[in-house]
């Protein structure tokens, strides 16, 4: 080592991560999406239980953009999954509810999240977790569970895209407050 | 709050041991494993190695239970509505008007549901073995980026902190009047929002606080971070990596390359 004893090493390189408000972000909407959709369900005599979780993913796809929606929807609905007891359903959580969040994330912010947007995204959305789940048990576990659970999926997706809808709109008002007027 | 926050039961068991990085890439192996075979005999050899591993692991009697009572009511399902949509057979059992059952749908009906018990109980018994702790240290060490498992970890840790947060607003709201499972769907929905936006308003707060802490505490200041624990490697890991990894090649060539009916 040729170099002196009084020569400074040169500053470490800075870390290129992801900045600290995105991180402590996405781990509370995770963590929320998680909590909510474990705590709210709805009992009802076919099939037992909805979850209110979809809601969730609408709310961060609107108010945070699509890659919230994807990342926290999906780790977020396949944790709760897991926690569940729905366990081999998590890797088809994890597509189903991540693409839901991405595409409604994309068209539900169109013109700013205009209404109309945010109810095409909850179609869109919700059409690519339906479909995804369709195939998904059509193919691990048979048409008849297929077709068994499609009703249980569409009302799940109308009743949380609403409560999602209806959550952004709410929450954006706590977030941006109107100035008020002189 | 229906469910476990944590399926981790501590244990000092031989997979409570075993590298949680040699876990997780034997529970993808298995898993895949579970998806190439498809005769009957061999799927049972796997559904019984998995009650085998489950015992090593000295999984709790209700955690199992617990996780497996859908698991179960799925595989009967499959098991009766199989046969009815998959009328490809040739051995007629019965036949009622367009609804034919044959013998093949029902073996594939059975088949289906082992597979499906053993892709549930894999997964199951990584979760029952593998502190969440460790689990996110070895995704880190196995190429997940230092922040992503960061942020896997705190909302692992703050999800039983929202979960008593959304279960004490519920209560507050009950205690006002507010009846949630009554009403039409419209109706609910607005129930369920006046939950809903408390605990959100709730979580973004503690979101912003969250981002203080970690900029207080120097996250990021510097890329060549180093580890309080280090993960090591024993040679018991070893032996059962490179085990499961021989039995998923020799599966794998013998059904595809060799076209053995496995």
């Amino acid at each position: 080592m040729e170099k002196n004893e009084g020569e400074r090493r040169p500053p470490p390189a800075p870390a290129r991560f992801v900045s600290p408000k995105v991180v402590a972000l996405y781990a509370i909407l995770t963590a929320l999406t998680t909590a909510v959709t474990m705590t709210l369900v709805i009992p009802l005599p076919t099939r037992g239980y909805y979850n209110v979780g979809e809601s969730m993913v609408f709310f961060a796809a609107f108010t945070f953009g699509w890659r919230a929606g994807m990342i926290c929807g999906g780790i977020g609905s396949a944790a709760a999954d897991l926690l569940l007891g729905y366990g081999f359903f998590a890797p088809i959580t994890l597509v189903a509810k991540g693409s839901e969040g991405l595409v409604a994330g994309i068209i539900g912010n169109i013109k700013g999240g205009a209404p109309w947007a945010k109810i095409a995204g909850i179609w869109a959305g919700g059409s690519c977790m339906v479909a995804t789940y369709f195939f998904a048990e059509w193919i691990f576990l048979g048409f008849g569970v297929a077709l068994t659970e499609l009703p249980a999926n569409v009302f799940q997706v109308l009743l949380g895209g609403l409560i999602g809808l209806m959550l952004s709109q709410a929450v954006a008002v706590y977030r941006n407050p109107r100035p008020k007027q002189a | 709050m229906t469910g476990f926050v944590d399926l981790f039961t501590e244990a000092n068991s031989a997979l409570h041991r075993m590298d949680p990085r040699v876990k997780i890439v034997a529970v993808i192996l298995l898993s895949l494993l579970a998806l190439i075979l498809s005769e009957l005999a061999y799927l049972l050899a796997l559904a019984a190695f998995m009650v085998l591993l489950l015992l090593i692991g000295r999984a709790s009697l209700s955690k199992t239970m617990f996780a497996f009572s859908y698991v179960f009511r799925v595989m009967i399902l499959i098991v009766v509505l199989w046969p009815i949509f998959d009328p490809s057979g040739a051995t007629v059992l019965l036949e009622l008007g367009p609804v034919k059952i044959t013998w093949e749908g029902v073996l594939d009906g059975l088949g289906t549901a082992i597979r499906v018990f053993c892709l549930a109980a894999v997964w199951y018994i990584l979760m029952f073995t593998t502190s969440q702790r460790d689990l996110v240290r070895a995704l880190v060490k196995l190429g997940l980026r230092f922040d992503f498992g960061l942020s896997l970890a705190i909302s692992l840790r703050f999800l039983p902190t929202f979960g008593a947060t959304v279960e004490s607003i519920k209560d507050a709201q009950r205690a006002r009047g507010m009846e949630l499972d009554k009403g039409g769907v419209a109706k609910r929905a607005r129930n369920y929002l006046a939950v809903l936006v408390p605990t959100t308003v709730t979580a973004l707060k503690t979101a912003d606080m969250l981002s203080l802490a970690l900029q207080s505490r120097a996250y990021g200041a510097r890329a060549d971070r180093t580890y309080l624990r280090e993960l090591s490697m024993r040679p018991a890991d070893y032996v059962a990596l490179a085990a499961v990894a021989v039995v998923f090649a020799l599966s794998f060539v013998g059904r595809y390359l060799l076209s053995v009916p496995l």
